[in-house]
């Protein structure tokens, strides 16, 4: 049997004290398609990157065609034949689909002036023997998404990729242009060229891929072919045995479906036209609901414009019998609402500033006094969230940067409880996160909720739904199908529910 | 040997400026002892006053991401509305806040369509530069209009106080009064948060545009009270004052004083240090009969020279 076209073995990688990826083996051969598969933080991202040379491992070896592969390089892992597809487009769009194909390495005749027949007899042949059907004189950027997908495609295959990574491709397209990519891809596995699907879309690993990948915590937990395997078997692999076990009769008794009784948040038809239609739910004073389901629901999408950071089309918000409209951030904060992002980095923290400073940062006003900062204020406040979140190291002059993820997402969490808003909201609450900050972040959360809170916690976690839910709703392709109490569900029914096809 | 330097090397790297300041007063004064006599020194901080009271209001700006290139023809346009209103026999308060109320009104210009409709700040100050220029030369024509008969007027730029004159001690105030802003109001806060994360600071309840309306109004503002000493110092108000090259000066004292424009980290008082680097550099070169055209090209290189030397020390 031929080399494997790519093949890793041992593949770790630590940032600081947290194990992104723990001696990972992965293994692709010619013409295969592998689905990589794994919830948010399992290390699926931490292993593309590795692949793609951007970050070198910690400790492991890789080899592509038999020949030992440098890591962190990644023009050389180009030039070895491991093309990359993101999700987001990497296309010129106002250059011409023969250009963005030959980008960066266009054939040259004498005096670097570039040879633009050798350039489209090259590609023509490329296309005719992928049988790929794209006019290479449109502009990139008026091509339909699915058609970028392809010019992406074909960029990759013009450098000779043996291998292909393909991140979410299908992110951004509508269904019958997802059978098109897929086709693309079976002529591509037909010619020999490997491919790694990267997909939470469970219909379309089962659709196009032959093998898969499960990582859960950096660690690969199974490999199969694809056909030995059904949808249910892959959710619960993804989500963990261990927690159907032990946590559930422990938090069972702690569960307080409906809280104390009251409403807090009544959502009413809550519609934002093509992302999520009629969500009807309400939530009460005192409980966790959760709402779960795979990426690309729209849970993030519904959540932001719960607080006024997307706009809605139609439906009804109510807080404590109040209809509110959530027209910004600032007009949701002023009605109670609080909203714990799930990118820290990216829509959470200022990470060049202080904790301190990050700790006050929804609730500036109040350490205002006759137009000035009581500076001394702003620090007791400060070091009294610190004590009471246990961050570490306990320093408010500390820039956020400096922290380990589950410190900095302590400070995320804390800058919102100490609003105290009633309804606090929070996006993924723990990507990234050690197991430890894990559970002081949930022993956070039941407080707050004892507290008489009412907090909604969108999470594809299940094993942190099952543990902190008092309530779960199931979100899928934009609507809720299913609102359950967390004493009455079983995971397997959960696992059924969101694997579900709409 | 690297090794004992390394950490030595760490802790003086937050006074870099202030080293480079210091060492080149030395060199100065090394080459030319006339360098040190009170009155030269008396002189840089003369010059720069005017730089530096419009690199101290830009901070807050550049802080954010964003810059201002439009303080020239603002300076320009507010010394010919104070000159205008004084001529118009308005008591001496009026003609100041007349020219001060010009350069907020162009800077809440600038800060309503960068913050309303998210234009790049340089695309919408490089217009605001155009029309306010414009606009000038409109009211006050290709003269230069001299201001005679009003002494306190003139006294702002031209007199002076115990030997020191009052532009020095308008630098002194206004960079106090920034200063003050950035640290004991929440405005300093607000606007380091819209530097290190934009997006964040809108989702932490931030009214982000609000702070930019303010910003680009403190930005004009002090191109507006540079333009009114500018006048009273020179005794003539002119359409053409604060010729092309002010705003890359000011941009460039405020980058020195280790102000990213990228945004994020920055700080008023270190700008004043930014500021009296440019001016040490200045009178030295002219003090050692440096031609203008070679102290150009040196002033771009230690620019250059010190951005470069920031920025790896940030590694």
């Amino acid at each position: 049997m031929a080399d494997p076209a790519l093949e890793a073995r041992g593949l770790t990688k630590r940032y600081g004290d947290f194990v992104a990826l723990n001696n990972v083996d992965f293994r692709l051969q010619r013409g295969e398609v592998r689905a990589l598969i794994g919830s948010n933080g399992a290390g699926k991202s931490t292993l593309i990157k590795i692949l793609t040379g951007a970050v070198a491992p910690t400790a492991g070896v890789m080899r592509l065609n038999g020949e030992a592969a440098p890591f962190g390089d990644p023009g050389e892992m180009i030039r070895r034949g491991v093309g990359c597809i993101y999700q987001h487009s990497n296309l010129a769009p106002a250059m011409t689909v023969l250009d963005n194909i030959f980008l960066g390495r266009q054939p040259t005749r004498g005096f670097g002036l570039v040879d633009r027949r050798r350039q489209r007899r090259e590609a023509t042949a490329l296309l005719a023997h992928y049988g790929v059907d794209l006019d290479l004189d449109a502009a990139a950027g008026a091509l339909p998404t699915v058609k970028q997908k392809e010019v992406e495609i074909m960029k990759a295959l013009a450098l000779d990729a043996s291998v292909l990574l393909m991140d979410e491709p299908t992110g951004w397209l509508a269904a019958t242009d997802v059978r098109r990519l897929h086709d693309t891809i079976r002529q591509l596995k037909s010619r020999g060229v490997g491919v790694v699907y990267i997909s939470h879309m469970l219909d379309e690993i089962f659709s196009v891929c032959d093998t898969m990948t499960i990582l859960r915590d950096g660690v690969v937990v199974a490999e199969s072919d694809v056909a030995a395997v059904t949808r249910t078997d892959v959710v619960r692999l993804m989500v963990g045995e261990r927690l159907a076990k032990e946590s559930g009769e422990a938090a069972a008794a702690a569960r307080r479906p409906r809280g104390d009784g009251r409403v807090r948040l009544a959502v009413r038809d809550f519609t934002r036209r093509g992302v999520f239609q009629n969500i009807s739910f309400d939530l009460h004073a005192g409980e966790i609901l959760c709402i779960t389901g795979l990426i690309g629901s729209k849970r993030t999408e519904l959540l932001r414009a719960l607080f006024g950071a997307d706009p809605h089309d139609e439906g009804r918000v109510e807080i404590d019998d109040r209809l509110i409209r959530p027209r910004s951030p600032a007009s949701a904060m002023a009605e109670g609402l609080g909203l714990v992002p799930e990118d820290r980095h990216r829509d959470g923290l200022m990470l060049g500033m202080s904790v301190a400073e990050n700790l006050v940062m929804t609730t500036l006003a109040r350490f205002v006094r006759v137009g000035l900062l009581d500076r001394g204020a702003v620090r007791a406040a400060a070091a009294k969230s610190i004590d009471a979140l246990g961050v570490q190291p306990r320093d408010g002059r500390r820039a956020t940067r400096l922290l380990s993820g589950g410190n900095q997402q302590k400070v995320l969490v804390g800058k919102w409880l100490n609003r105290r808003p009633e309804v606090l909201i929070l996006d993924e609450p723990t990507v990234g996160v050690d197991v430890g900050a894990k559970a002081e972040i949930y022993a956070i959360l039941r407080a707050e909720r004892d507290r008489g809170t009412a907090v909604l916690v969108v999470s594809s976690d299940l094993e942190e739904v099952m543990t902190i839910a008092d309530r779960i709703g199931v979100m899928a392709s934009g609507r809720l199908t299913a609102i359950h109490d967390a004493t009455d569900v079983t995971l397997s029914r959960l696992v059924a529910e969101i694997g579900a096809e709409p | 040997m690297i090794a004992t330097f390394a950490p030595v090397a760490r802790r003086l790297a937050p006074h870099a400026l202030v080293l480079a300041i210091l060492l080149f007063i030395a060199a100065f004064s090394f080459l030319q002892p006339a360098f040190l006599k009170p009155e030269n020194l008396i002189g840089i901080l003369r010059q720069v006053s005017l730089i530096g009271i419009m690199a101290v209001c830009m901070t807050f700006v550049i802080m954010t991401g964003g810059v201002d290139l439009s303080v020239g023809p603002v300076l320009a346009i507010s010394g010919l509305a104070a000159f205008f209103t004084l001529e118009a026999g308005w008591p001496l308060p009026i003609g100041i806040a007349a020219g001060i109320a010009v350069g907020v009104a162009v800077g809440l210009a600038n800060g309503f369509l960068i913050a309303a409709f998210g234009l790049p700040p340089i695309i919408v100050t490089l217009a605001m530069l155009s029309i306010v220029r414009g606009t000038a030369l409109i009211a006050g024509g290709p003269d230069l209009h001299a201001i005679r008969g009003h002494d306190s007027y003139t006294f702002i730029g031209a007199g002076s106080l115990w030997g020191i004159p009052m532009p020095i001690f308008l630098f002194g105030a206004v960079a106090a009064a920034v200063i003050f802003l950035q640290f004991a109001t929440p405005l300093g806060v607000r606007v380091a948060a819209i530097g290190d994360n934009e997006r964040a600071a809108r989702l932490s309840g931030h009214r982000v545009w609000a702070t930019k309306l303010v910003i680009y109004a403190l930005s004009s503002a002090g191109a507006a009270f540079a333009g009114i000493i500018q006048t009273t110092q020179v005794h003539t108000a002119a359409a053409t004052y604060g010729e092309f090259g002010t705003e890359l000066d000011v941009i460039a004292a405020v980058v020195l004083g280790g102000t990213s424009l990228s945004g994020g980290h920055g700080s008023a008082a270190r700008t004043v240090l930014g500021v009296l680097f440019l001016g040490v550099i200045n009178s030295g070169m002219n003090i050692l009969n440096v031609p203008i055209d070679s102290q150009l090209i040196a002033k771009g290189v230690l620019i250059a020279a010190a951005l470069a030397a920031a920025e790896r020390a940030k590694h």
